[in-house]
């Protein structure tokens, strides 16, 4: 998989003040034959306004049940999620949870109106926006994951290619504006050219300022999109905020079934220090020729 | 832009190739999979999924199929196992099975086991021991000799202390590894695989590509759909889909080559290559492009 290559200013799109996300010892578990399986137990961390986490672990590990609990979709049984210091029943929460966006997984399975344009705006035209405010972020957002409205607009969704359909259920979550948004996979049974266009797409939300929480198996994209990690290991905190790929995390990721990046695997058998490994081929390029 | 070491072009359509005749008269052994011409649309659908695709596939060999999403990829699956009925072809044999035929495709099914991209939709049972029992029930198999092939699948896949486990509560790996037990369950000679890894973390990926390996050690041949070009290297040959036609066939360093036309088919390259193209765009080119981490350190050890 490609690296991402850096993008200093957002494409299209205007500077977004990101939301800083924090939990707090969230516990959730499942019932699963009257048998209650603990998803998620007392985890905690922090995330700064407008950074991106690497949000790995392996199959089963509690990703997907993090993305829904900070969505909001699940009650989080105990402890809290603070979207911009807040916690939920505080004044201003609801809103602040609607500027949280979730693309699921396979999102485009869930495509449905008989237009693009039709398709992403059912999220905005909810949310209480005048008529010409839901046009223009509906326009935006299919800018934002380059189908063109004037192209792309009236095109019927099943008509799109698998790549184009899941860049289309991405801008319906973005026109809703989201300053925090949690992507579920979002690579998953794409060819590489298309996954590195929404690598591209990820680049650019990020440095418009969106915070972004990633939950991938894919460690290179994670390591080119991603400032920092959160790797759970049966629903707990295995290793959290910096990368830290010395030794130890090498091994963390191992034992989470993972693998460490490219990038920091050729560092390590360069004989350099994998903390400084690059984070792209073209970084990783200027420092060896 | 065809590979040189292509024996298929896009152009040739429905027409047999020479290399079919080479094949047969250099005396390897007979294929298991013979396919010249395939055709199949799907109902409605404008343009044609597989446009007079080729494509031979001998015991023992190990056959990466890439392209990009919509490629014809996962059509050319369920048609190798039997579970469509292509539309024409010159030839379309599987095991010696008609594909052609309604009863030869019934037979080719049990021939050739296909292992799709996501384990959830191949689980059936309650437990993991009875879904890899489920097709050899089905085939009417004694409950003995079904006991016997059952402890072997769950003991070489280790499943066997997750035997009674319902399958939902199985891991990402260990429910593919659950669904790869119960396709071979039934003895098979050809093993196509469909995205199998596009679910699983790192550690699953590896776990079934180490599998489909084994299985071709084994004997039998092995057809490989896949998006991970780290996964294509294992491979003996590749051939790469384009509008449902292949565009290329041949060894893997091939297909890679100088990137592209992995590129130009919305592909890419191995970690490996891709920094050995970005090197050379600094004009520090390494022939033949790296395709594993192994090999970029042995080139970047060399220009030291």
């Amino acid at each position: 998989m490609s690296a991402v290559e850096p993008e200093t200013r957002a494409h299209g799109s205007a500077p977004v003040h990101g939301m800083s996300l924090a939990c707090r010892d969230v516990g959730f578990s499942y019932q699963e034959a009257q048998t209650p399986i603990a998803a998620l137990r007392e985890v905690s961390f922090e995330l700064a306004a407008g950074r991106s986490l690497a949000l790995l672990g392996a199959s089963g590990s509690g990703k997907s049940t993090l993305l829904q609990v900070v969505r909001g979709l699940d009650l989080p049984e105990t402890g809290e999620v603070l979207l911009d210091g807040a916690v939920a029943g505080a004044a201003g929460y609801d809103g602040l949870q609607k500027q949280v966006g979730l693309v699921f997984q396979t999102p485009e399975l869930q495509l449905f109106a008989s237009s693009a344009r039709e398709d992403v705006a059912f999220g905005p035209s909810r949310l209480g926006w005048s008529e010409d405010e839901v046009a223009a972020a509906v326009d935006e957002a299919l800018d934002l994951v380059d189908l063109p409205p004037d192209r792309f607009g009236e095109r019927h969704p099943y008509a799109l290619s698998g790549g184009e359909q899941r860049r289309l259920a991405l801008a319906g979550v973005l026109a809703m504006r989201p300053r925090l948004l949690l992507l579920d996979e979002p690579f998953v049974s794409l060819d590489p050219a298309t996954r590195r266009e929404l690598a591209r797409i990820l680049a650019r939300l990020r440095a418009a300022g969106v915070t972004l929480v990633l939950a991938t198996h894919d460690v290179d994209l994670a390591w080119a999109l991603c400032d920092e990690l959160l790797l759970l290991d049966h629903g707990r905190v295995a290793a959290g905020g910096a990368w830290d790929l010395g030794d130890a995390g090498r091994d963390l990721l191992a034992a989470s079934r993972l693998r460490e990046p490219f990038l920091v695997e050729l560092w390590r058998r360069l004989g350099r220090d994998p903390r400084e490994a690059p984070r792209t081929y073209a970084e990783a390029a200027e420092a060896l020729a | 832009m065809t590979a040189p070491d292509s024996s298929t072009s896009p152009a040739a359509g429905g027409a047999p190739e020479a290399g079919g005749g080479a094949l047969e008269a250099a005396g390897r052994p007979a294929p298991l999979i013979e396919v010249r011409g395939l055709r199949y649309r799907y109902p409605g659908a404008g343009t044609e999924a597989l446009a007079g695709l080729h494509l031979v596939v001998s015991a023992g060999e190990f056959v990466a199929v890439v392209g990009a999403n919509g490629s014809g990829k996962s059509t050319l699956a369920r048609l190798l196992g039997g579970l469509e009925k292509p539309a024409s072809a010159a030839r379309a044999v599987a095991c010696g099975h008609d594909l052609l035929d309604d009863e030869g495709r019934m037979a080719a099914r049990r021939d050739v086991g296909v292992l799709f991209q996501n384990p959830e939709n191949q689980l059936v049972a309650e437990c993991v021991e009875d879904d890899v029992a489920f097709g050899l029930e089905n085939l009417g198999w004694t409950p003995q000799a079904m006991r016997v092939r059952v402890d072997a699948m769950l003991a070489r896949f280790g499943l066997a202390e997750l035997r009674r486990r319902e399958p939902h509560l199985l891991s990402g790996g260990q429910k593919q590894r659950a669904a790869l037990a119960g396709v071979l369950a039934i003895p098979r000679r050809v093993l196509v695989l469909d995205e199998p890894t596009a679910m699983l973390d790192p550690a699953g990926r590896a776990e079934v590509l180490q599998a489909a390996l084994e299985l071709r050690a084994e004997g039998l041949a092995i057809v490989y759909v896949t998006q991970e070009m780290d996964e294509v290297v294992a491979a003996d040959r590749a051939i790469a889909l384009e509008a449902g036609a292949v565009v290329y066939e041949g060894g893997v360093p091939g297909l890679f080559r100088d990137g592209s036309l992995v590129r130009r088919l919305g592909l890419g390259l191995p970690a490996a290559g891709e920094l050995a193209l970005e090197l050379a765009a600094r004009g520090w080119s390494i022939s033949p492009l790296p395709l594993t981490t192994g090999d970029l350190l042995a080139a970047l050890g060399e220009k030291r």
